[in-house]
């Protein structure tokens, strides 16, 4: 764990003697007053003893009964002493918005109003961020219930000559009209010489369902507003209301691209909140799946980045091999795309037999594929010239924006959470971590590039471990928090009880709170869970690192063309799955 | 008497020409499919008629009976007109383009042109420029964002490329010394008579203009799909929509690779090893092997973005086209 030693913690109080410093098991935060916190802040940001420069989330947790109601947490990184710290503070409405300390608060910001109603003073544009304008509840406090207030009276369902087939409630939830919708554009048609273009919500350049609004003079990008939320499920809230082993199949739907990698950083979090060991195997085989999962992420987004800039070709050529990963999946996994592999404790199956082969023959494959790809495109002058200088992002921009992943190793910032805080096999395996110099969207293209050869070197180290492993248990089964196999269930009346417990009453994590990352393709994937000590989360917070790498967009496309927006959008690769949750 | 027959031979050589042209450009599309598919490593149309032969009579069927929908805000007239215009000119070039030298069948002279006018190069460019007006045209009536950017966007490559071409056209004029695309055969005698040794400055700025002129990568710019759904044809459906793509991908392609045969590859000139059809056999593989030229381009690469095509066209394929002009004429002048 990455925790500030408490003893620097300690050395805070000196400057801030009202600072509470609460040291837990799997996390150490500090506490102050609403009126101090910003302070606070800019000292832990600008004091070289603590440098935490980096921004990593902010969210709010709604406590009812406490007053003041919510809380507000504030999880910051050191990049100088490889350290995370919890800054929270208490509020009943207002907060001091940090956006003049980091720009990647805007959204979380914006998050924040939208799902509790906490205003932020000296926030520039505190609008809803998923939901519309006019939605008059604030869907994540506790007193919201889960299937939403059913305030519109939409009886037009029923009113059929026939019987309907379902009886279905004339009352419902509040849904957006077109007039709510477009309120953001309607604002900035008033503009002389501009035409708004809205690109997406369907679009074929949007990769999902983002909108954005670009305002043109000629092709030039003047100016870009991104609306967000057309996919918003609200994982959050559902997430408050299931057990740690039924959210699983949610992470899967965040990220689909990839899937395992979701399961893995969830599991992982939930594990250490439990306590829970996984097998020496389940580790391996987690390690490995990821990385697989890794390379069939960034192989779509190969294909689907230089289909954008007009290669086709290229598109059938990556999804070949995707298609093999894909097999190799569902092999193992039993599902192609969202396959919820993974249980707390280990993984669902075992591997099945002769899968090692087949992923020893796609690693002896592989490597002549990526030089095919990189003969086609690497050192093509057309490709160059497209994606050279797009959307250059500086060291200070990951630090402002939070932003990670390939976007953050671009600027030439080594952040990978396999690195600084590995987790499963990866403290045992070897691997090298590409980093680009420039930061524009040619860097991230070789990054990727490279990365897949990395991921293909950390496949065959878990592919050769895993041999040796072979008569080892994928799921440790003695611990009370872990649900056993069928096998045991049908066998031994214990397992059962213990199957009927842990399903109904959900694993009953200890009071406390933990924030663990994995890296995701996307950048980084973080859990932020309350544990209240029930079955349930008492708060998940998911630190999305899609959401924070397109904040950086609208910034970065500005004074560029529109055929710029469309590489840019790639180079980032958002998976709205993600950011919207 | 001899005005009558003239029209009617006229009227039966045109018929035949745009009937063949119609049937050829729905073949192209079938040529077109099952090259992309092989280059993407599938099997392309397999399952219409044999190996997909039936295919294009299928996606012709398919296109005609589609409903023809017509958005409510377009400009009615110059949305109709603008497939039209793409169109006609695409297939008027024609009239100039000569397939072969007249050749004798019993005891009729048939000629396989048209028409050999002495300004035919001249007719053909303009023709082609007119073709550009259906794509801003359509861009323009359908009254929608991104069609007119896709329009405007075409404009700007249309004016960029159109001064490289004329320029490029002059070096093999000057060489021929006549605009009659016959002549201009005629002056390429034997292999090494063929104005792709003496112009390879003007070959690659004119295959540059046909690449732009056509819409096909990395130039097709006017209907990039990542950025624009379609460009300019966004609003169009069913055939109205199915004319664009086939007078600028399929019959400009194909016209426009006839008119490079012509001024660099010697035309129909080829050793007399078919017989009676020989002319006419190498002057179709030769624009057969073109015409695969540009699709091979257009399935492999990436596309530019508009800003540097018209860079490209004006830093680079202007001087070049100058260039080949001056040394073009100094070589004419010391040879005398």
């Amino acid at each position: 764990m990455l925790w500030i030693n408490p003893q620097k913690a300690e050395g805070l109080k000196s400057a801030f003697p009202s600072l509470k410093i609460s040291h837990q098991k799997n996390s150490l935060s500090v506490e102050i007053d609403k009126d101090k916190v910003l302070e606070l802040l800019k000292y832990l940001k600008e004091n070289p003893e603590y440098s935490f420069k980096m921004f990593i989330d902010f969210t709010l947790v709604d406590y009812p009964l406490h007053n003041p109601r919510f809380q507000a947490v504030y999880i910051l990184y050191s990049p100088d002493y490889n350290e995370r710290i919890i800054v929270k503070t208490w509020t009943d409405e207002t907060l001091p918005s940090i956006t003049t300390l980091w720009k990647g608060a805007k959204w979380a910001e914006r998050e924040a109003y939208d799902m509790f109603g906490v205003r932020f003073e000296g926030h520039e544009n505190l609008v809803r961020m998923f939901l519309w304008e006019t939605y008059p509840y604030f869907p994540l406090r506790k007193d919201f219930p889960k299937e939403g207030i059913k305030d519109t009276y939409l009886p037009s369902l029923n009113e059929r000559d026939n019987i309907p087939s379902h009886d279905y409630d004339p009352y419902h939830t509040a849904i957006p009209t077109l007039e709510d919708l477009e309120i953001t554009e309607r604002k900035r048609i008033n503009k002389k010489n501009q035409i708004v273009l809205n690109w997406g919500p369907l679009h074929p350049g949007t990769h999902g369902t983002i909108w954005f609004l670009f305002d043109l003079e000629g092709e030039t990008i003047k100016d870009c507003d991104i609306i967000l939320g057309q996919l918003h499920r609200g994982i959050e809230k559902l997430a408050e209301d299931l057990t740690y082993t039924q959210i699983i199949p949610y992470t899967d739907r965040m990220d689909y691209i990839s899937a395992l990698c979701s399961n893995i950083a969830y599991v992982n979090a939930v594990e250490k909140l439990l306590g829970v060991e996984p097998t020496e195997k389940a580790k391996w085989i987690r390690t490995m799946m990821a990385e697989l999962q890794r390379i069939n992420s960034h192989l779509l987004w190969l294909g689907t980045t230089a289909l954008d800039l007009g290669a086709l070709t290229m598109f059938l050529y990556t999804f070949r091999e995707r298609e093999k990963l894909m097999d190799i999946i569902e092999g193992i996994a039993g599902i192609r795309l969202n396959s919820s592999f993974l249980r707390i404790g280990g993984v669902r199956y075992d591997l099945p037999e002769g899968s090692l082969d087949v992923i020893k023959h796609f690693i002896k494959d592989f490597p002549s594929r990526i030089k095919d790809y990189e003969d086609m495109l690497t050192k093509n002058r057309i490709w160059i010239r497209r994606n050279k200088d797009v959307g250059v992002v500086t060291k200070e921009d990951v630090y402002q924006y939070g932003l990670t992943g390939i976007m953050a190793r671009s600027a030439g910032v080594p952040y990978d959470i396999r690195y600084i805080q590995p987790t499963d096999a990866y403290p045992e395996v070897d691997f090298e971590i590409p980093l680009g110099t420039v930061g524009d969207a040619y860097d991230r293209y070789l990054l990727r590039m490279e990365e897949m050869k990395q991921s293909l070197n950390i496949i065959a180290q878990c592919v050769k471990k895993l041999e040796e492993l072979k008569n080892d248990k994928h799921l440790a089964t003695e611990n009370p928090y872990v649900l056993p196999t069928l096998q045991e269930t049908y066998f031994s009346i214990e397992a059962m009880v213990k199957d009927f417990n842990l399903r109904i009453y959900g694993e009953k994590a200890p009071k406390g709170e933990i924030y663990l990352s994995g890296e995701n393709p996307r950048g980084e994937l973080g859990f932020y869970i309350v544990s209240e000590g029930e079955g349930r989360p008492y708060r998940l917070r998911i630190r999305s690192g899609a959401f924070y790498n397109l904040q950086i967009f609208p910034e970065l496309i500005k004074g560029r063309t529109v055929a710029d927006a469309v590489t840019l959008l790639g180079s980032i690769d958002p998976v709205v799955g993600e950011t919207d949750r | 008497m001899e005005i009558i027959s003239t029209v009617v031979v006229l009227v039966v050589k045109s018929l035949i020409f745009i009937l063949g042209m119609f049937l050829a450009a729905a073949y192209l599309t079938l040529i077109e499919r099952k090259f992309a598919g092989h280059v993407q490593q599938r099997p392309g149309p397999l399952h219409v008629g044999f190996h997909g032969l039936l295919q294009p009579i299928a996606d012709a069927l398919k296109v005609l009976t589609k409903e023809d929908l017509v958005p409510n805000n377009v400009d009615k007239v110059l949305f109709y007109l603008a497939s039209l215009m793409a169109f006609v000119p695409a297939i008027m070039i024609l009239a100039v383009i000569p397939f072969g030298d007249p050749i004798k069948i019993f005891g009729f002279e048939i000629k396989p042109y048209i028409t050999d006018i002495n300004v035919g190069l001249i007719l053909a460019l303009a023709f082609g420029s007119i073709s550009i007006y259906g794509v801003i045209f359509a861009g323009w009536a359908s009254n929608s964002k991104y069609p007119m950017i896709g329009g405007l966007r075409k404009a700007a490559v249309l004016i960029g490329y159109e001064v490289a071409l004329g320029f490029a056209m002059v070096g093999p004029i000057m060489m021929a010394g006549s605009f009659s695309l016959r002549e201009i055969v005629q002056a390429q005698e034997g292999f090494f008579g063929a104005f792709i040794w003496y112009q390879p400055l003007a070959f690659i700025v004119i295959l540059f203009a046909i690449l732009a002129e056509t819409g096909r990568t990395p130039f097709d710019v006017q209907e990039a799909e990542a950025e624009l759904v379609s460009g300019y044809n966004t609003e169009y459906s069913g055939m109205k929509f199915g004319l664009f793509p086939l007078a600028e991908w399929y019959i400009g392609t194909f016209v426009l690779s006839a008119i490079a045969v012509i001024l660099f590859f010697g035309g129909w000139k080829g050793p007399h090893i078919f017989g009676a059809f020989s002319p006419f056999i190498w002057f179709f593989l030769k624009v057969f092997m073109m015409f695969m030229f540009f699709l091979w381009v257009h399935w492999t690469l990436p596309r530019y973005r508009v800003d540097q095509i018209t860079e490209i066209a004006w830093k680079v394929m202007l001087p070049l086209s100058l260039l080949n002009i001056f040394i073009t004429a100094i070589i004419i002048m010391v040879k005398g």
